[in-house]
């Protein structure tokens, strides 16, 4: 069937079988594969996206219901000058990066975090990412990353 | 992993959604938030050969006051319903309860009429809405009904909803003045677990300070979700005290195992249903020992 919602900031048509999950349209279907798929069961959280603004997790969402909404995966995140944004940035200062595989996932849903509270505190950015798995087990920087970019943008640490 | 194809349609109206699930010659079933129905997929579990998605339904999004109750649309999210002003401040155990379901991702795509119709052994709103007296509101081919949340959910996965039926939504009466809430649930880990063992529980007292209403709903505990009314009847009529609290302890834990029998759990469940009793109890009732 045909799907048209808006990816990453632009309208996208796209046909497919209407019984997949909107992980496996955005990896095969339009082969946006910084999504990850993990566990498919809505437990790892490396799937995670952006619909209309929420992090959800893209392998328990059917793909057509994204008809007419707005999806935003790890490819649609950027700073203004088209590199990595800065709490892109601070993952990889703070050393939040291991093996990568639950990166996306984190930025996503750091980035709804940060967008509905600009100055969560730590218990709230622990909770944040509660339905996100690291199985390097790098918490506390990924949780430190965020932290680097909350006092950043309150301008109250400047930039290495 | 699932090889069975179906198809997807979206409804706009309930109207329109009942006569998709009721048309003869596929099995169609209601889709909200996907969050049970994707993981049956992914278990090669697909018993429809259609998805009728309700889930752009306005009238299934409501939450509003109608009089002296409070209305939630079955398509309610769970972070909706933990955020939403009317629900905190009238049936703030059925906000805790929405809260501590899954992860903020499950939490944005679980509905409440999702949660009753799946109607999972450890269904976090279940005793939230069954202590709180909630009314399932639903429609089906042959009009509207309603039950009682606590005779809608029969037992685990399953459910008195008649085929081709949708929840609507849900009734549920504002509290009486003075009454208070809790809900305390056990799980594994504190975020994405799933429960072990919950309670949602209301109290009040009168002017002489004697419990006059007081409700228990254990979750996760017997295969039909309902209050304990033995353990409730030791409190009714008593000035709360430590004994009393720890007496309804030990009764809704009699009752669990009177009611469930004895099983691998039950072990971990007696003192662990007591505890929680007695701590929703003591903060429901001011006692010392509860932060």
């Amino acid at each position: 069937m045909r799907i048209q919602f808006t990816l990453n900031g632009r309208p996208t048509t796209v046909d497919a079988p209407a019984d997949i999950p909107l992980l496996h349209l955005l990896r095969d279907y339009l082969e946006l594969t910084g999504t990850k798929c993990g566990c498919e069961i809505g437990e790892c959280g490396a799937c995670s996206v952006l619909l209309d603004g929420e992090v959800v997790n893209s392998c328990l969402v059917p793909a057509p219901q994204v008809e007419g909404r707005d999806v935003v995966t790890i490819e649609g995140i950027r700073g203004p000058d088209g590199g990595p944004s800065d709490l892109q940035e601070a993952f990889i200062e703070a050393g939040a990066v291991q093996c990568g595989f639950c990166t996306p996932g984190m930025i996503l849903a750091a980035t709804a975090l940060l967008a509905k509270h600009p100055q969560p505190s730590r218990p709230q950015i622990i909770e944040a990412l509660s339905g996100n798995l690291c199985r390097c087990t790098g918490y506390q920087q990924i949780v430190d990353a965020i932290e680097l970019t909350v006092r950043r943008r309150a301008g109250k640490e400047v930039q290495a | 992993m699932s090889t069975q194809h179906y198809e997807f349609v979206r409804a706009r109206t309930c109207a329109e959604a009942l006569a998709l699930l009721n048309e003869a010659g596929r099995v169609s079933r209601p889709l909200a938030g996907g969050t049970d129905l994707m993981v049956q997929r992914h278990k090669g579990q697909v018993v429809w050969e259609r998805l009728v998605d309700v889930s752009q339904i306005p009238e299934l999004r409501v939450i509003r006051e109608e009089g002296d109750a409070i209305i939630i649309g079955a398509g309610v999210t769970h972070s909706e319903a933990a955020q939403h002003p009317l629900i905190r401040q009238h049936l703030p155990a059925l906000a805790e309860a929405c809260h501590s379901v899954g992860s903020p991702q499950i939490r944005n795509r679980g509905t409440i009429g999702g949660n009753v119709a799946n109607a999972a052994a450890c269904a976090d709103t279940l005793p939230a809405l069954i202590c709180l007296g909630a009314t399932a509101r639903f429609i089906t081919p042959a009009g509207e009904q309603e039950l009682p949340v606590g005779r809608l959910v029969t037992g685990v996965n399953r459910t008195a909803l008649p085929a081709g039926a949708l929840i609507r939504d849900f009734r549920i009466p504002k509290p009486p003045a003075g009454a208070r809430q809790a809900f305390i649930k056990i799980g594994r880990r504190q975020a994405q677990s799933i429960s072990r063992l919950s309670l949602a529980a209301l109290g009040r007292l009168d002017a002489a300070g004697k419990v006059a209403e007081v409700r228990l709903t254990p979750g996760a505990c017997t295969s039909r979700t309902q209050r304990f009314d033995q353990a409730e009847a030791i409190l009714l009529g008593q000035a709360p005290s430590e004994e009393l609290v720890r007496q309804a302890g030990q009764a809704a834990a009699a009752q669990m195992v009177a009611i469930a029998g004895r099983r691998w759990s039950t072990a971990y469940k007696e003192p662990a249903l007591a505890a929680i009793v007695e701590r929703a109890l003591r903060r429901i009732f001011d006692l010392p020992g509860e932060k």
